[in-house]
């Protein structure tokens, strides 16, 4: 094993890379993925990135941060920073995770009991700036040293020394985006101390007070969906064009009813898709509209801006975006007087609307939300759609989205639906609450600058690929096809990357999609299979 | 030691610990309400939470009865607090001594208190034969409390200079706080072992502070262990070993508080003074100006 690196250590030789990371350093994969030469090689950084932005913690660059051209410069961020660390503790500012941020921050009793929960940390074969604790330790010296009053003296004897320099905020800022904040961690953490929050709040911090946020989730992402509608960049015709396309599209291809209603108004229910869904997988709204038909839902989607978006990038970096996006998709739902918001298959979504934002929307603003997998539970079970469980009668077994299943309880209702629908339905381990995230979490399935691609994969993915392999693994060859359902567009991606990188599919014969899919794909009245065996 | 100074003393860390416990206890719960970050499981959802699940499972969830379990959840916690449940699953090397040594102090606390409410009965008068054997069991009791606390103090010192895991996250302060707990464990098991009638003698002296009897003799030992002890107490609420009262508020605060805004509530009230606080966040995006509120920054019309 390398050496250690110490909390300490963050702040110390600038320009060096702190803790190079390579494939060759992670845990081994089963059979055929084993041999690290038939894996694909690491993207190499250009010398003109290496020479304009920070990659000095790992030798990746996820941010593609500018480096300052000069210490006054560098000083200036310091500055900035410093002022963040001091707005986060304040309750004007920051009343909304104020009371947990606090207990995070004071009551560590750094057993390292969290490390092992954490999938970054264990496959990286262990490397000290991934464990969940390096990050919020950081984060609790500086605060303790810099911020707390005789913090100079006392924090020594406390804490342990730290610098508060560029390197050190640098460095901090990518590794706040080496957490996937799927608060595994946080479940098995004896004091009830949360790491993932601390990236949650750092990240914020980088972003409401400095400005730095990752361009995907930002710029091409609040931003782009305040602007334009979507943070796909479709705006109301274009979406409303593909919505249709997709509709005739499915009616062809099912001989079902696929009529998307929109802007209905007194409709029971708002459906609100992750757009990402109607560009990259036009069978899972196609799907849903399928399913509510033939139950006779009375439902729609808005074609007002935003409100065609259940993304809301917020949730991942920055509070106030947070905000913006959740009132602009409750405006919608109360001009269309709907009876409830149903949450697509989008698990940050889910945990935006449903948890998240409940408590900032007072008053008229107050709208019910569910989730799809409850409605879907409810409308499988109900006798209005004829089912034929054979047509599904190949391997499924399920991902679960850590903001829909760890994070909101919604456990059981997915599950009902495919030991009916899929007679050959086997549990990944661990799974349910216990799940490991797909290693697409906090938005990095979105993220692809520079090399942080293969890190997010090939690292971050890792533990689910295992996974994903073990449950397969009574039948491991190309011949069976086998179905990965993940009930979520940001895992979905983040699969698909992880399956692609590795041939998965011509390898072992896995493929992925959503549940809705499965439900269609068994459905009586439905006579062509719906599910097609290749990788979209 | 004249036994008039170890009163004084007593009283003044005794004071220190209670101001600064509630202090801080009370600066934690007067913190502003959070928006929802709940962690499943939760065990107080009726029926759900052996597999984690909570209300949103449920159809129309809003429609139905919220059905909550106040005895899953004190069961959770006494399983937590009693045996550090998550810690024997998921940190077993070091539960073996962070058993020992939190099980030890436990067994002391009981002590202690049955040994506080001997001597105050005693004091009103009450000569009674249960009360005298009391006397006889608290001295071994708290015997293996010293043993057991001990143990697991230098097992746990132990694992934190050796194991490179701990090691780099171990403070100059946590392992203080270990060698001073150490040192009331073996000063009390000397006491114990040295003193005819260790808790007679413990006795009187929480008698003299009842009375504030400055006439109070102790000897050296005991002495020692006392005020060791005492200063232990004045000393743990600055720290984070106040972490047992952090825990009541990372879990029934943080993790399990699942409930909803309901319109015209107590929350909705505090959320809305919430939302008036100005914000001085300065990235550009935000556009705050430090008088501009939550609601006019988070309603702004933005970058059209
Ligand atoms: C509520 C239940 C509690 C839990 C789950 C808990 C958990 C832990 C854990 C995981 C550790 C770190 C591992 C170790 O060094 O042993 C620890 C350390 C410690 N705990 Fe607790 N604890 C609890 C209650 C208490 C109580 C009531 C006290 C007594 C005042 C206490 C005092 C300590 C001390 C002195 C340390 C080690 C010293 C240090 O690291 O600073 N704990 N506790
Ligand atoms: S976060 Fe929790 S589990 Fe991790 S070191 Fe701190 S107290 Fe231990
Ligand atoms: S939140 Fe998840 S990714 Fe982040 S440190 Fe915890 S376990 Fe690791």
């Amino acid at each position: 094993m390398s050496a250690t690196i110490r909390v300490e250590d963050i702040g110390k030789r600038k320009g060096e890379v702190l803790s190079p990371i390579g494939v060759e350093d992670l845990e081994p994969l089963p059979p055929p993925y084993d041999k690290i030469e038939e894996q694909p090689v690491w993207k190499e950084l250009s010398d003109d990135v290496k020479g304009r932005t920070v990659w000095t913690l790992d030798g990746i660059s996820a941010l593609s941060l500018p480096q300052p051209t000069n210490e006054a410069e560098e000083k200036e961020y310091v500055d900035k920073f410093l002022a963040g660390l001091k707005k986060l503790l304040e309750s004007e500012n920051n009343w909304t995770f104020l009371q947990p941020l606090t207990l995070s921050l004071e009551y560590c009793v750094r057993c390292q009991t969290c490390n092992d929960a954490c999938p970054t940390f264990t496959e990286s074969g262990g490397k000290d700036i991934y464990r969940p604790t390096y990050r919020s330790e950081v984060w609790r010296r500086l605060v303790n040293k810099y911020v707390k009053p005789g913090g100079k003296i006392f924090s020594k004897f406390s804490d342990g020394d730290i610098d508060l320099n560029w390197t050190t905020i640098s460095r901090l800022y990518e590794l706040c985006y080496r957490c996937t904040m799927c608060r595994r961690c946080a479940q098995s953490c004896p004091i009830g101390v949360d790491n993932g929050l601390i990236t949650h709040e750092l990240r914020k911090l980088f972003s409401q007070e400095l400005g730095w946020a990752p361009r995907e989730l930002h710029e091409k992402g609040t931003v782009q969906h305040l602007q334009v509608g979507s943070s796909t960049g479709m705006n109301t015709e274009v979406v409303k064009d593909n919505i249709e396309f997709i509709d005739e599209d499915m009616q062809d291809v099912t001989g079902m009813d696929a009529t998307t209603p929109w802007d209905e108004q007194d409709a029971d229910m708002l459906l609100i898709h992750n757009a990402g869904e109607i560009l990259a997988w036009p069978e899972n709204p196609g799907a849903f509209a399928i399913i509510l038909n033939a139950a006779g839902v009375k439902w729609t989607l808005a074609s007002d801006e935003v409100a065609y978006d259940g993304v809301n990038y917020g949730l991942f970096y920055d509070d106030i975006q947070l905000a913006r996006i959740a009132l602009k998709h409750t405006a919608t739902a109360k001009k269309l007087n709907v009876n409830k918001i149903v949450m697509g298959e989008c698990g940050h979504q889910h945990k935006a609307m449903m948890t998240i934002s409940d408590r900032i929307l007072t008053g008229d603003m107050v709208v019910h939300k569910e989730s799809a997998m409850t409605l879907l539970e409810e409308i499988v079970f109900s006798g209005k759609i004829k089912f034929d469980p054979s047509k599904n009668d190949f391997p499924v077994t399920m991902h679960d989205p850590c903001n829909i299943v760890r994070n909101l309880g919604i456990v059981e209702p997915q599950r009902r639906i495919l030991r009916y629908l899929c007679p050959q339905f086997r549990e990944m381990t661990p799974h349910g609450i216990d799940n490991y995230c797909c290693g697409g979490g906090s938005g990095f399935a979105v993220m692809s600058p520079n090399n942080f691609a293969d890190w997010r994969i090939s690292l971050g993915g890792r533990k689910k690929f295992r996974q994903i392999l073990d449950a397969f693994a009574d039948q491991p060859g190309p011949e069976v096809k086998k179905y990965v359902c993940a009930p979520c567009s940001n895992c979905k991606g983040q699969i698909r990357d992880t399956l692609n990188y590795y041939g998965a599919l011509e390898k072992s014969g896995i493929t992925y999609g959503g549940l809705v899919e499965l439900i269609v794909n068994a459905m009586v009245d439905v006579k062509q299979p719906f599910i097609e065996w290749e990788m979209h | 030691m004249p036994g008039s100074l170890l009163v004084v003393i007593a009283y003044i860390l005794l004071a220190v610990f209670l101001v600064v416990f509630v202090y801080r206890t009370y600066s934690i719960a007067k913190l502003p309400v959070h928006l929802r970050w709940e962690l499943a499981p939760i065990p107080h959802e009726k029926g759900k939470s052996h597999y984690g699940g909570s209300y949103f499972e449920e159809f129309e969830w809003w429609t139905k009865p919220r059905e909550k379990s106040l005895v899953n959840e004190a069961t959770y916690m006494f399983q937590e607090i009693l045996f550090l449940k998550s810690l024997w699953e998921h940190n077993r090397k070091l539960w073996w001594f962070s058993f020992p040594f939190h099980f030890g102090m436990y067994v002391l606390i009981a002590a202690g208190g049955l040994l506080v409410i001997g001597t105050v009965l005693s004091l009103l008068g009450v000569t009674d034969s249960a009360l005298a054997g009391l006397g006889v069991v608290v001295g071994p009791v708290a015997a293996v409390g010293f043993v057991l606390g001990g143990i697991g103090a230098i097992g746990l010192l132990f694992k934190r200079m050796t194991d490179a895991r701990l090691k780099a996250f171990t403070t100059p302060m946590g392992l203080f706080n270990l060698v001073l707990l150490l040192a009331v464990f073996a000063t009390g098991i000397y006491s114990f072992l040295a003193l005819d009638g260790f808790a007679d003698n413990v006795s009187e002296f929480v008698g003299a502070v009842f009375t504030a009897n400055t006439a109070l003799a102790t000897s050296g030992v005991l002495a020692t262990h006392l005020v060791l002890a005492l200063v232990f107490m004045a000393y743990l609420p600055f720290t984070q070993m106040m972490h047992f009262m952090a825990k009541y508020f990372t879990y029934h605060q943080v993790r399990w508080n699942d409930t909803p805004l309901q319109v015209g509530g107590k929350m909705e009230q505090e959320v809305q003074k919430l939302l008036q606080q100005p914000m001085t966040w300065s990235a550009p995006h935000i556009n705050a100006d430090g008088k501009k509120n939550w609601v006019d920054i988070a309603t702004a019309e933005v970058g059209k």
